[in-house]
């Protein structure tokens, strides 16, 4: 037939589907992901690095080095892994499983913690336990009278004391949506059988969420090990040093190449105990499809340790939670932090410059650089927010349309391995990668284009996880149906998926916005004087000796995330009249 | 005209369609059916241009839409088609208009014009009121007439229909068989439908194609494909009640059918099936399973070691479960079917 050769108009070739597409999202992960982790290793195997591995693992110096802060980054991995996975499981036990009163507020109490930055808690602890050993202020103990001693203001115990507040949380949301699963039939039949109720807990309802609890340590291990504000703050102070201090020293005073060491040391560190948490589990069937009706579950009856279990958990969620941020809106406002609830005005908000104070530093009111600090995060966060959308969204549709290829297997691979990387490693590999131009890409750092690939790239699993649920929103059919019609790819986004899509968009968009502008691990490396961030700031005068307008900053970062959610709640209500029943 | 040659669609080693040919005139209403898995939605999705076919051709009106042994099809848009999902597919954040509208937007028709036909299809299929309501608010009967407007208000010259009134009552599917069939002549297009339903296929097709196992078993009119089925799968599938297969070793030995060494299977229809008060030498004796009356006629099933027979004979019957019941056969078969399946 004449027409075969002439390949009219609106025939596709069937052989090669989508293979643009593809290709640019490949190109996307690769540049976002693959390049800078792999210009860091480069780096550090160039002649300008020349012994810097031996150096940093084998001399007389990788005690200081290396060592030591991994010694201290262990210690932290695993004590506040296994705090938060006690703590953060027996939470999730007396929510999911129990007759605990205000089940629902606790519930909620204890996903908060997380929401706080964790170098706000830091800030919060040191407003009230700082002593006079690394002089400046006082906190509110020692401002009472009593001497507060080193190991409880500085150092390890300060460090994992509040990285167990900040990180249970995580533990908690991932153990009671196990617990969650279990149907109560499990749990009765085990009492038919005449078990107790500690034999039930240990025989029954430990080994089945036994995947859920391993996954909430190494998940919150990995977490631990990357954090920086925290020992940032806490410990710094004293040389306590952890591989992330120790990787973000170097890069300040220069030592490039034994930072970008650090920094692999460190990814291979957080990488080996997510996949040996994820081999354990993987090997396990999965118990949590095991359902069926289920009906109502029913609870264990706490009897006469209701009331008691009920203020421990109280206390400890009212104490991760509340505390810290009273703590910090109160020292924003006292003159001395030795003095949280007395003379407070309004000099760090809106005062204007006065020797006597804070050697002469205004209120953040009339600060210009936490002004524009502050334009900057927020620009930053939306930026964030739309890139993470297109990227995730692109990479999740050409994920789920085409399956079956080497290259959706590469971009799979590729989008889940910010995970493993530590922000603070993530950005020294930015750094690495484009503090110099290379080929048509100019040198970016420094620049606002720098921070918003980093935090692409540092998000990516999170925005590729976000499309995925999204595409599945949207069936197949309502976009074949389209397709029907002859619209096109872009058209189809435009006019189906994206509607369709808005509310789980707006979402993850909302947290990756919250996420960014309350992020300083990642950001720590790439801030410059010129590219001020809020919560950089935040650590700056923190580390400086202004611990109240670090804490006043910190309530502006609160203050933007509350008001964020809310308002993107209020946005997705009222612009999808469709769902309404 | 559809003209589909040799054609083959393969999903990894499985071979979902295998080496199909047929042949509808302009103006057919084809019936696709079949058991779940036997290939059916596959065709559809071929004929539409969702997929591409492993090998083989399909012409429209003698224009070749897709060719799979040069691996490539013309885009679903282009091929002058429309499709009526399953699920419908309506888009759930338009309304009604809003949904038949934006084909007629993509094709790039102007305005007045696009009113025009979204009011003239929403009146054919009698939902005008309907235009401003969101796909949420109107009933499932609703959202089947939306999804058919919206496929036709392009005026595609062929209709695909998958599996179209799977989700509607038992009711409502009378209602919307003959209301299909009305659209099918108003809009003068080629039909193709899909079903499990062989009742769907006996009443509203002018053509059948009986698929199994990504074959077709056999290609004919409603009537045809009842008398003269060509295989013991189409003798089994097709017509209500559907013909019964009886093994020549279960046939009683008393019955002149015994005589000579058959082998194979015969078949019986319903309707030439007797009930007999009491044993003989020619009745078979089965347990008695369920009796429904029919159009002033009773219809009584049998089962035994795995044989289920259907007889539909006049008289007044009552039977309990426990019963026994005594069927007799006809003379002669209705047809013969060897080992294999195949018309002997």
């Amino acid at each position: 037939m004449t027409s075969n050769l002439l390949w009219p108009r609106g025939r596709a070739l069937a052989g090669r589907p989508g293979i643009a597409i593809k290709l640019a999202a490949l190109g996307i992960v690769t540049l976002l992901v693959a390049l800078p982790l792999l210009k860091i290793l480069a780096f550090t195997f160039s002649d300008e690095a020349t012994g810097t591995w031996h150096e940093v693992l084998f001399s007389r110096l990788s005690y200081n080095l290396f060592w030591g802060p991994l010694q201290n980054t262990m210690l932290l991995g695993f004590a506040t892994a296994a705090g938060c996975v006690i703590i953060g499981g027996f939470l999730a036990w007396l929510v999911a499983m129990t007759d605990i009163p205000f089940r629902r507020t606790i519930g909620l109490m204890a996903t908060l913690p997380f929401m706080i930055p964790s170098f706000a808690t830091a800030l919060a602890w040191g407003s009230l336990f700082r002593n006079s050993r690394v002089g400046g202020h006082v906190g509110f103990i020692e401002g009472l009278g009593f001497a507060v001693p080193d190991w409880l203001a500085w150092g390890m115990a300060p460090t994992l004391i509040v990285l167990i507040a900040h990180y249970y949380s995580l533990a908690f949301t991932v153990i009671v949506a196990a617990l969650a699963t279990i149907n109560s039939d499990l749990v009765e039949a085990a009492q038919l059988a005449g078990a107790r109720r500690s034999r039930i807990l240990a025989g029954i309802v430990l080994p089945v969420v036994l995947p859920a609890v391993v996954a909430a340590g190494s998940l919150t291990f990995a977490s631990a090990v990357s954090n920086f504000a925290v020992p940032a703050l806490l410990g710094l102070p004293v040389r306590m040093q952890t591989l992330a201090t120790r990787l973000f020293g170097m890069i300040g005073i220069g030592q490039t190449a034994r930072g970008y060491v650090l920094a692999i040391l460190l990814i291979l560190v957080s990488a080996v105990f997510l996949w040996l948490g994820n081999r354990m589990i993987s090997g396990r069937r999965s118990y949590a499809t095991v359902t069926g009706k289920g009906g109502r579950s029913k609870r264990f009856q706490l009897g006469a340790s209701r009331y008691p279990l009920f203020a421990v958990a109280f206390v400890i969620c009212f104490l991760t939670t509340i505390v810290p941020v009273v703590i910090l809106f109160a020292s924003s406002l006292a003159p001395s932090s030795s003095a949280l609830f007395s003379d407070w005005n309004l000099h760090y908000w809106i005062g204007r410059s006065n020797a006597a104070i804070a050697q002469g530093q205004p209120g953040i009111w009339h600060n210009p650089g936490i002004l524009s600090a502050t334009a900057i995060t927020v620009g930053l966060g939306v930026a964030v927010a739309i890139t993470t959308t297109a990227v995730g969204l692109l990479v999740a549709f050409v994920l789920a349309r085409y399956r079956d290829s080497i290259i959706s297997a590469a971009i799979n691979q590729l989008t889940l391995v910010p995970l493993l990387v530590p922000g603070i490693a993530f950005g020294a590999a930015y750094i690495a990668l484009f503090g110099a131009g290379f080929g048509p890409v100019p040198a970016l750092y420094g620049t606002f284009i720098l921070l918003v690939i980093a935090a692409t790239a540092y998000l990516l699993p999170f925005s590729v996880q976000t499309g995925r649920a999204v595409i599945q929103q949207v069936s197949g059919d309502l976009d074949e149906s389209a397709r029907m019609t002859g619209a096109g790819t872009l058209r189809r986004l435009a006019a189906i998926t994206m509607p369709l899509a808005a509310r789980g968009l707006a979402s993850g968009a909302l947290i990756v916005f919250v996420k960014i502008i309350r992020d300083l691990s990642l950001v720590v490396l790439l801030f410059t004087p010129a590219m001020p961030l809020l919560s950089v700031l935040a650590y700056r005068y923190a580390s400086e000796g202004f611990p109240q307008f670090a804490n006043a900053i910190t309530v502006v970062v609160l203050v933007i995330s509350i008001a964020a959610t809310l308002f993107a709640n209020r946005l997705q209500s009222k612009s999808q009249p469709w769902l309404k029943d | 005209m559809i003209r589909i040659n040799s054609l083959s669609r393969r999903f990894g080693s499985f071979e979902a369609v295998k080496n199909v040919s047929l042949e509808v005139p302009a103006g057919s209403f084809m019936v696709l059916v079949g058991p779940s898995g036997c290939g059916k939605s596959t065709m559809l999705r071929m004929l539409a241009g969702l997929e591409t076919p492993t090998r083989g051709t399909i012409e429209f009106n003698g224009k070749t839409v897709s060719d799979g042994d040069g691996n490539w099809t013309i885009e679903p848009a282009k091929r002058n088609a429309g499709l009526v999902f399953q699920s419908y597919a309506l888009w759930p954040h338009m309304t009604v208009a809003g949904n038949v509208d934006w084909p007629l937007k993509v094709a790039g028709q102007g305005k007045q014009e696009r009113a025009d036909r979204v009011r003239e299809v929403l009146n054919l299929l009698g939902i005008e009121n309907l235009g401003n309501r969101f796909p949420n608010e109107i009933s499932g009967g609703q959202q089947q007439r939306v999804a058919i407007a919206r496929m036709i208000a392009p005026r595609p010259g062929i209709l695909l229909f998958d599996e179209p009134l799977s989700n509607l009552d038992a009711k409502l599917r009378v209602e919307m068989r003959s209301e299909l069939l009305r659209i099918h002549r108003a809009t003068s297009a080629t039909s193709v439908y899909v079903t499990h339903d062989q009742v769907e296929a006996m009443t509203m097709a002018s053509h059948v194609a009986v698929l199994n196992e990504g074959r077709i078993e056999q290609f004919g009119s409603p009537s045809e494909l009842v008398a003269e089925p060509s295989s013991a799968f189409v003798a089994t599938f097709v017509g209500t009640p559907p013909a019964n297969l009886v093994d020549a070793d279960l046939i009683p030995p008393g019955h002149p059918l015994r005589k000579g060494n058959r082998t194979g299977r015969l078949m019986f229809r319903p309707e030439d099936i007797s009930v007999c008060s009491g044993p003989g030498p020619a009745s078979i004796e089965m347990d008695f399973a369920e009796i429904s009356p029919l159009a002033g006629r009773s219809m009584i099933t049998g089962t035994k070691n795995g044989l289920r027979l259907t007889a539909v004979t006049d008289g007044d019957f009552r039977f309990s479960v426990g019963d026994k019941v005594h069927f007799l056969l006809p003379l002669q078969p209705a047809a013969c079917f060897d080992n294999e399946g195949k018309r002997v």
